[in-house]
């Protein structure tokens, strides 16, 4: 017997051997979920929504995370794939074609009943839909919607709903899916297009880019139909910072494209706005080659040219064997991610340009140093500032104060002087920021403003944290039972 | 000193700022004190306060128009609190209020106002943490019951939002600490019910599992991923003190 032969054998028996067993719910919960954990966004914000009589559920703008896993990261949404058989072979992912792993379906009904039962109990505050791809992305996004619908309208439920969209699908399907679920993503990916060829060869930037153009025209459409404006709101710090990125202005030169997805591909009377909590996207973070700076740059883009609600990054966990990949066993680029993430932050709440933080000639986050603390070692020209009189702008850009510190302090300066005391209660860190300012035109110790001096202190600051970052999970007790699942 | 004393309900705490107030001792000379009180000193007389509606109307009108209301809603919040020392700040800061007027609870500079501002953060950050954490059970196939234990009385601003977020649903919140409970019949308001013992000992069992608990259990574990483990990080996002009645951390025996 040939091995061609053998080969196709082991598949009908396979195939026989999956459609006569009758998985349960819980076994399929198992496989689904454990599919779709590595996808990272997870958060029910974006939009407030009352209840209503007769309908389930509400929505909350700022989010409401239901618990935290063991990694720390909040589970808000019941958080599956539809299904993880899948005819792409992406090299990154858990559940490409060419893996070897338990595959499984979910029924729309399974699907809903169980959304339905745990939102009740409020163990989630709604779903997250992503799924594999069955005999092609249309096909696949259809089903999807079926799902979204048929909770929406037989089951009533008025919750959160996050669904991620598959690239290369008609407009209609897209639409479809931004009636129902309230945020719409797709996934980027990488930030470059090569990388996007070596590792995902089905995907391509324009099934990526072009619906992504489209659904944010469209929720612009719906935002001025209701009365808000075109574009996302922001947090409100933003307003009073010149150099935002969201800064209106300079965005509404550029001009929207004005490309619309279909209306009314919906029957019957559910109303519902465009996907009011707006679209993310996610790009994966060390198994490329893309530097930070490169992944910061496409970042701020999407969020101007776009206006993505929020940019996720995954640290990339090994999980196949691939020559152009790290190797299993590789340690996650975690402190990577956590300096992307505070970058994002400061792009997002406090007036910084990606630009600022990293150039050509330095395109990697300092690891030592957190972006806000690099920034500010480079233009200690600026420092030290002076507490009572610096603009909310200056004052956000101190490291050790945040959106929340520097409204308290412009607020309670207009009634009386401030000191270090005072800073300490509102919550200003002053570990970090008492090289960078005075009170009452004094420093907090007597200290030079000389870089290399304040970079050796501030790396002494950051470096527990950093270590723990990097160290979280090399170290640990040896257990039969977790290492070698004898239990 | 002298040392004003009252119960922890709402009517009870207002009145017994308008008493002290009233009293005319000086404010230096005057704190007030929740009950039960742990340890009496020697040297201070201690006046237990009844509480009186019109009184506490009196504080309140007198708050929201003479302050502002901002500082009314706020400091409604802040009597919540389990702090020791909630009434007698809410109490400073009324007369701070009183001579600065609207933005007083900008001026942090004052002890008492960080202080205040600290106290409200406590129990803002616990109705957040129960509107997470609470749990319900399903008893006999309709009924959807939760036990919690807060150390401030947040029992009302939790159950307001749950009655938002399932309005057509039968449902029960008891609060097992201060022996409260909120009823939701589907599709009506809810309200509120001091429970007597053998009320709270019927409804103490009440935390059955089922086959979605086990569904919920298992999704949990798997949700986590190993390589990047923080256990340090769940602990900070879901302290431990909150876990007792939670699903995914109760320990099972079958």
């Amino acid at each position: 017997m040939s091995d061609y032969n053998f080969k196709s054998d082991w598949i009908v028996f396979k195939s026989m051997y999956t459609l006569r067993t009758e998985m349960t719910t819980e076994e399929k919960l198992e496989i689904l979920a454990d599919a779709a954990k590595y996808d990272v966004a997870c958060t029910s914000s974006g939009v407030d929504r009352k209840g209503k009589k007769g309908a389930l559920g509400n929505c909350s703008a700022a989010g409401i995370c239901h618990t935290f896993a063991s990694d720390g990261r909040c589970i808000s949404l019941l958080k599956i794939l539809m299904t993880n058989h899948c005819i792409f072979d992406c090299k990154y992912c858990i559940n490409r074609k060419s893996n070897d792993i338990p595959r499984a379906v979910f029924t729309p009904k399974e699907i809903c009943e169980v959304t339905i039962e745990f939102y009740k109990r409020n163990y989630i505050e709604g779903l997250f839909l992503s799924s594999g791809i069955v005999k092609s992305p249309s096909h696949t996004m259809e089903l999807m919607c079926q799902v979204l619908y048929q909770l929406r309208t037989e089951y009533k439920f008025n919750g959160y709903i996050h669904i991620k969209a598959i690239p290369g699908v008609p407009d209609e399907l897209i639409a479809k899916a931004g009636y129902l679920a309230d945020r719409v993503s797709i996934n980027m990916e990488f930030a470059a297009e090569e990388s996007l060829k070596k590792f995902a060869p089905n995907k391509n930037f324009k099934t990526i880019l072009n619906p992504m153009e489209k659904i944010s025209d469209t929720i612009a459409l719906h935002r001025l139909a209701v009365g808000k404006d075109a574009r996302m709101e922001r947090s409100i710090g933003n307003r009073y910072l010149e150099n935002s990125i969201f800064n209106v202005k300079k965005l509404e030169e550029q001009g929207m494209g004005g490309k619309q997805l279909p209306a009314n591909v919906i029957k019957g009377d559910l109303r519902r706005s465009f996907a009011p909590a707006g679209q993310s996207t996610q790009m994966i973070i060390g198994a490329g080659e893309e530097s930070d700076y490169e992944l910061l740059q496409t970042t701020q883009q999407l969020y101007q040219q776009y206006d993505l609600k929020r940019v996720f990054y995954s640290a990339y966990v090994p999980l196949n064997e691939d020559a152009s990949l790290p190797a299993i066993g590789t340690p996650v680029p975690l402190l990577r991610e956590h300096r992307l993430y505070q970058a994002d932050w400061l792009l997002r709440y406090y007036g910084f340009q990606a630009d600022e933080l990293l150039t050509h000639e330095k395109p990697d986050f300092n690891p030592q140093l957190d972006p806000k603390c690099d920034w500010a070692l480079r233009h200690l020209n600026i420092f030290p500032v002076e507490i009572m009189t610096a603009s909310f702008d200056v004052l956000l850009r101190v490291p050790g104060i945040g959106p929340t510190s520097a409204k308290r302090i412009m607020q309670s300066r207009r009634y009386g002087s401030l000191d270090f005391m005072h800073l300490k209660k509102m919550g200003v860190v002053l570990k970090r920021a008492h090289y960078f300012i005075t009170c009452g035109g004094k420093m907090m110790y007597k200290i030079p403003i000389e870089e290399q001096y304040i970079t050796k202190e501030l790396t002494v600051v950051n470096r527990k944290e950093n270590w723990e970052i990097v160290h979280r999970n090399q170290y640990q007790q040896m257990s039969l039972f977790d290492d070698y699942a004898l239990g | 000193m002298y040392i004003f004393t009252c119960r922890p309900d709402y009517d009870s705490m207002l009145t017994c700022i308008y008493e002290a107030w009233a009293s005319k001792k000086g404010h230096k000379n005057i704190k007030l004190c929740l009950e039960p009180i742990e340890q009496y000193t020697l040297f201070d007389e201690y006046i237990h306060i009844e509480p009186d509606e019109k009184k506490a109307e009196r504080v309140s009108q007198s708050v929201w128009h003479k302050i502002s209301p901002r500082v009314y809603s706020e400091m409604g919040y802040a009597l919540l609190s389990f702090e020791e020392d909630a009434l007698d700040i809410v109490y400073r800061v009324l007369i701070l209020g009183f001579h600065f007027g609207r933005d007083v609870l900008d001026m942090i500079q004052y002890r008492e106002i960080a202080r205040f501002r600290e106290i409200r953060k406590l129990v803002s950050r616990e109705v957040h943490s129960f509107r997470e954490f609470l749990r319900f059970y399903k008893v006999e196939e309709k009924v959807y019951v939760a036990h919690f234990e807060p150390r401030s009385r947040v029992l009302m601003p939790v159950a307001s939002y749950f009655s938002d977020r399932m309005p057509s649903e039968h449902w029960m919140i008891i609060d097992d600490i201060h022996k409260e409970a909120i009823v939701h019949p589907k599709d009506e308001t809810c309200y509120l019910r001091i429970l007597s013992d053998e009320e709270a000992e019927a409804l103490s069992h009440t935390e059955q599992e089922d086959f979605y608990t086990r569904l919920w259990r298992n999704y949990f574990h798997t949700m986590g991923i190993r390589q990047r483990e923080n256990r340090a990080c769940q602990k900070n996002h879901f302290p431990l003190w909150m876990r007792k009645h939670v699903t995914e951390f109760r320990e099972v025996y079958e």
